[in-house]
């Protein structure tokens, strides 16, 4: 959770330095949830994440140099600088993003299907907020997914906004994982801010999904604590809820607190871990901007075969 | 196999099962080959364009969908995305406006988005072109597909081109949009004026190749799909009074071949660019353009096209004759050249 935050952190640095452009989506008070997925990920499962990616391609394994070269599109970057932060791909580790909302579930399932008729075991995790849940694509995939019985975990983040829509205001259930009675799936509900609770709630969605039990839709309750992309003025929502959503619900702090009480760490032990991830990663940073931008005369490289290289 | 069969037989094959016997052939080559839609794996497609295909290749390779386009449409991306190749078919290319994110937000563009490490090997096969089926059931739409920068487009007219084509289609790791006219599909192999003979065995026909079906010395016809043999109709016609025009068929849009098209037009001096798709913004404004920046601006004596005038396809028969270009229509504005000239 702590590097995966640094790792945002740095990405806000990155785009005050204007090495990023575009809106920019971080995750941060979402961290409980990447690292809870992250133990129970094997690297021929696949995800498909949305346009606030980076904790799950981090949990993914995705290499944390080449990703952020690619954040700060670089031709070192894990897609040469030609997807940029909504759009990483990583084959290797079956990784893949879209900035389309609700179109990571149909990829997922066509994952889904290739591992079921080739036998791997393996599981494809579709990700998509609390808005995404509500597209059609969501449905669709979850119609066939559900029908055929597929190793699919349909993970909603469901931090209670779509950029300035609460939840609440427009879902006709309380929750989404409820609606997976629908679609003959498993449904699970959990504290997305505890990462404890996200970890054992995940690894047995997954397992459900390998065991050949059908889909399942996942719901991981949490906040995000920034707009919803950097330089959202946020006209909806109050500097002081924010600051009580922080002050109430960062995963880290919860976390940390759980440790202090259990005796397991102290103040300075914790201190100690995220200085250490912060020192890291701004050295990661700073060799990132050092690395060269894409050649524009190569702008239009790599979109046929015809023009791929080795 | 079954007993060889002589050319004669095979003339009354029915399109789609020319195309079907392509599918088939390259899904005994590739077990990575699966095929997703409506309708396709039961009934083996609403044309036959899948007959027989689920119940040699099981119901995992060839998937009876939901109506869920998006959802399978994605589905094929993925499944690309997982090393596998799919052809989804849609059942009728005006049907894609509910999937065309997957098409062109996905599959087109997460090659390049990838920085080529992401390979996109993915068949969308749908049926267009306009048969009396009114504004939401006779589109081509190759133009609109074009548009998007990420997808090879093709659209065969002949037998042995869709066979080959095809084979070439499921072959090939670029993302290709496969579109099949109905009216084609609807006829038998000794329909056609040209090359109706499609061999037995596996073959392709290389994508991005047009090819010179008629060959003449006072215009370029340059066209693609049914078009193709109401031109070369038209040709015929016009023989008798002494006009002769040789007739391209592009056979995709993109890759445009734009070579053939200009050697034949810089020999004939004429270019008429006839297209069953939308006018503006179209095929025909795109390659008439080419042409000229290939010759020069002066080196046509005429260059002329031919398309559907900007107009929601009407119910009527008499109106859709009126603004999609049939034989009679073609041969009226080769006519109109032959005068200006
Ligand atoms: C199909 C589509 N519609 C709208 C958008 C613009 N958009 C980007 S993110 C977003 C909100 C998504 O909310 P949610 O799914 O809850 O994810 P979150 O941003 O909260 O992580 C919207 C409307 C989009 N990218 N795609």
């Amino acid at each position: 959770m702590v590097s995966m935050r640094a790792f945002d952190e740095v990405c806000l640095d990155a785009l005050r330095r204007k090495a990023i452009h575009g809106e920019l989506h971080v995750g941060i008070g979402q961290e409980a949830i990447g690292a809870g997925m992250a133990e129970a990920l094997r690297t021929e499962d696949a995800v498909v994440s949305t346009h606030r990616n980076h904790y799950h391609g981090l949990a993914k394994g995705v290499d944390r140099m080449a990703f952020l070269a690619e954040i700060c599109e670089r031709e070192t970057g894990l897609c040469r600088g030609r997807g940029g932060h909504m759009h990483p791909f990583d084959p290797a580790n079956n990784f893949s993003a879209t900035g389309i909302v609700g179109a990571s579930l149909p990829v997922a399932l066509g994952y889904a299907h290739a591992f079921r008729i080739r036998d791997e075991g393996a599981v494809a995790v579709g990700v998509t907020g609390d808005g995404g849940s509500h597209t059609g694509a969501f449905h669709e995939a979850m119609v066939m997914a559900g029908a055929a019985r597929l190793p699919m975990v349909a993970l909603v983040e469901n931090n209670a906004l779509a950029i300035s829509v609460p939840f609440d205001d427009i879902s006709p259930t309380r929750t989404v994982a409820e609606r997976a009675l629908a679609y003959s799936a498993l449904g699970l509900h959990v504290n997305g801010t505890d990462v404890d609770k996200v970890a054992d709630s995940f690894a047995a969605a997954m397992e459900h999904a390998r065991s050949g039990r059908g889909p399942v839709i996942f719901e991981a309750t949490c906040h995000r604590f920034r707009g919803h992309f950097e330089g959202d003025p946020e006209e909806y929502r109050s500097r002081e809820e924010r600051q009580k959503l922080r002050d109430s619900f960062d995963p880290i702090t919860l976390y940390e607190g759980k440790l202090l009480e259990a005796g397991h760490s102290d103040d300075a032990a914790l201190k100690a871990v995220r200085a250490n991830e912060k020192a890291k990663m701004k050295a990661l940073l700073q060799d990132v901007l050092d690395m060269p931008s894409p050649d524009p005369s190569e702008a239009l490289q790599y979109r046929f075969v015809e023009e791929m290289t080795a | 196999m079954s007993a060889i069969q002589r050319p004669g037989d095979r003339l009354s094959m029915p399109l789609p099962a020319t195309i079907a016997e392509a599918i088939g052939l390259e899904m005994e080559r590739d077990p990575s080959i699966l095929c997703i839609g409506e309708d396709i794996g039961r009934a083996g497609g609403v044309f036959g364009c899948t007959r027989g295909l689920q119940d040699r290749f099981g119901k995992d390779r060839v998937m009876d969908a939901p109506i869920a386009e998006m959802g399978f449409a994605g589905m094929g991306v993925g499944l690309a995305q997982a090393g596998m190749r799919p052809l989804v078919e849609i059942m009728f290319a005006d049907f894609i406006g509910v999937c065309l994110e997957q098409m062109y937000n996905a599959a087109a563009k997460i090659p390049y988005m990838s920085g080529g490490r992401q390979r996109m090997p993915i068949v969308f096969k749908t049926a267009g072109g306009c048969i009396g089926s009114a504004a939401q059931h006779s589109q081509c739409l190759w133009g609109l597909f074009a548009h998007l920068p990420g997808l090879k487009i093709v659209a065969p007219c002949s037998p042995y081109d869709h066979k080959g084509l095809m084979a070439a289609a499921l072959r090939c790791d670029d993302p290709i949009v496969f579109i099949e006219h109905k009216a084609l599909l609807l006829r038998k192999g000794r329909d056609f004026r040209h090359n109706p003979h499609a061999p037995s065995e596996a073959y392709t026909v290389p994508i991005g190749k047009a090819a010179v079906v008629r060959e003449g010395s006072d215009v370029t016809l340059a066209t693609l799909s049914a078009t193709v043999e109401h031109a070369l109709a038209a040709a015929d016609a016009l023989s008798g009074e002494g006009i002769s025009v040789e007739v391209v068929d592009l056979r995709s849009v993109v890759p445009l071949d734009t070579a053939t098209t200009a050697e034949s037009a810089a020999r004939t001096g004429r270019l008429l660019v006839v297209d069953e798709d939308y006018l503006s913004f179209g095929l025909s404004a795109e390659l008439s353009m080419r042409v000229l920046e290939r010759l020069g601006f002066s080196a046509l004596k005429q260059v002329e096209r031919l398309a559907v005038p900007d107009v929601p396809i009407p119910a009527a028969l008499a109106l859709e004759k009126a603004v999609v270009p049939g034989p009679d229509m073609i041969a009226e504005a080769l006519h109109k050249m032959a005068q200006g000239a």
